[in-house]
């Protein structure tokens, strides 16, 4: 009795933060109005919401759009170690697992930098320490002098099987796509493992963790039609979705766009994500299809953290949410920088 | 000692029985409602806390919603004294 009344005590304790924290998420109409600013008054603007220990922080040493970049990426990671900090047991052990896709853009990102030569200080600037690997040890990481170093650092770690099956052949041909589609695959089967367990809570995280396996695929299916590729495409989709590898190749085979997108739906039960594939239908430019795609994910998150209040899902859906914020915030800081007009800018927010 | 399966009750052993059993009844009343307000107020607690450090302005609508479960154990508390009195 006990055990079981303050389990759910816990739950109820972290996903009532969760829910305040995503309240706090800059709404749809600041980002209306942000779309008319300048890069100063975005900076600003985000100074009064969540930003400003950040922003005060690293104001000395960077200016303008390095200012806002640095510290969306250190408020990310903030945040998402705080959270890791207050979730309790099991959920805590969940959200670390699906926090560990950081690790390996971390990972990706000081071995690109390593091999092109990059000076450590500015690898670090990109860095979001928001997985298991921490700052001490991506520091540690970053002191190594190649690449090869920095591969055997992580020795003993999730990712290091991989790496080294793969990373060879990654600097034999210069491109590390293989290697880091091979990461995400791995991260993603770890991820569908954890769910098994037989857990409070699994089955949810397992559904939610099977629909973005789906619609990652779907938009990768997207981006190969506009960009058709020689290499084979079974390498790049992910396994344990509700497509098998297989249909996923025969889908990328169709001839036009109507019998992909008929393919797709086929398979495809979600009724949002139905309607937003008829809407696909018309040549949409390829951001569009993967925002559209990205909002039909977030929705049903939403949805489904709303049917398990709690449960690791509301948890999940600010991480989410969170991300895409920072995400918009840089695209939006980006795009002012470069002088591109509102309207365009507005396409490629997740809002 | 008295042997009850002979012993005529008599009035005073009757009403003795009834004041003990009285107060059982009023320490059952206030003991399980006591429960009932602890299990519900843990759920509502739990949030509360939540709320509270995220935002330290829900405090004092937190602390409210805490204690509205111990109507339930006032409740318990009223019929216990009704009982007894």
């Amino acid at each position: 009795m006990a055990e079981i009344s303050s389990g759910s005590a816990q739950y109820i304790y972290v996903c009532t933060r969760m829910r305040v924290r995503r309240s706090q998420l800059i709404p749809r109409e600041d980002y209306l109005r942000m779309l008319n600013m300048s890069l100063p008054e975005i900076t600003r603007f985000i100074e009064d919401t969540g930003y400003k220990s950040e922003i005060d922080e690293l104001a000395t040493a960077f200016s303008g759009i390095d200012l806002v970049e640095v510290a969306l990426s250190w408020n990310l990671a903030k945040e998402y170690q705080s959270i890791l900090a207050i979730t309790p047991g099991e959920l805590m052990r969940f959200t670390a697992s699906y926090l560990r896709r950081w690790d390996i853009q971390n990972v990706l990102t000081i071995l690109r930098g390593k091999t092109q030569g990059m000076p450590a200080g500015k690898i670090r600037e990109v860095l979001i320490p928001a997985g298991a690997l921490d700052r001490v040890f991506l520091d540690r990481m970053l002191a190594e002098d190649s690449p090869e170093r920095v591969v055997e650092a992580l020795k003993g770690m999730r990712l290091y099987p991989v790496l080294e099956r793969e990373f060879p052949r990654a600097l034999e041909t210069g491109s590390f796509a293989r290697l880091e589609n091979e990461l995400y695959k791995g991260y993603y089967e770890r991820l569908l493992a954890e769910t098994k367990g037989g857990v409070k809570g699994g089955r949810v995280f397992k559904g939610y963790v099977q629909l973005e396996i789906d619609i990652r695929n779907i938009q990768n299916l997207f981006r190969l039609r506009a960009q058709p590729t020689l290499e084979d495409v079974r390498e790049m989709m992910i396994p344990g979705g509700s497509f098998t590898v297989d249909e996923l190749q025969r889908l990328s085979t169709a001839e036009s766009r109507d019998e992909f997108i008929d393919g797709v739906k086929k398979q495809v039960t979600l009724p949002p994500l139905l309607n937003v594939l008829e809407d696909l239908r018309s040549e949409r430019p390829i951001h569009e299809v993967e925002i559209a795609l990205t909002r039909v994910q977030l929705e049903q998150m939403d949805r489904v953290s709303k049917r398990y209040p709690f449960s690791i899902t509301p948890i999940l859906v600010y991480l989410e949410q969170k991300k895409y914020e920072v995400a918009n915030l840089r695209a939006l800081a980006r795009g002012k920088e470069a002088g591109l007009p509102g309207e365009r800018i507005r396409s490629y927010l997740v809002m | 000692m008295v042997d009850f399966g002979t012993a005529e009750l008599t009035l005073e052993m009757i009403q003795a029985s009834q004041v003990g059993l009285k107060a059982v009844g009023a320490g059952l009343a206030v003991g399980l409602t006591g429960i009932g307000t602890g299990v519900a107020e843990m759920g509502i607690g739990a949030a509360a806390v939540g709320a509270t450090a995220e935002n330290k302005d829900m405090f004092g609508l937190a602390l409210l919603f805490t204690v509205i479960p111990e109507t339930i154990v006032i409740f318990g508390l009223v019929v216990a004294l009704l009982l007894l009195f």
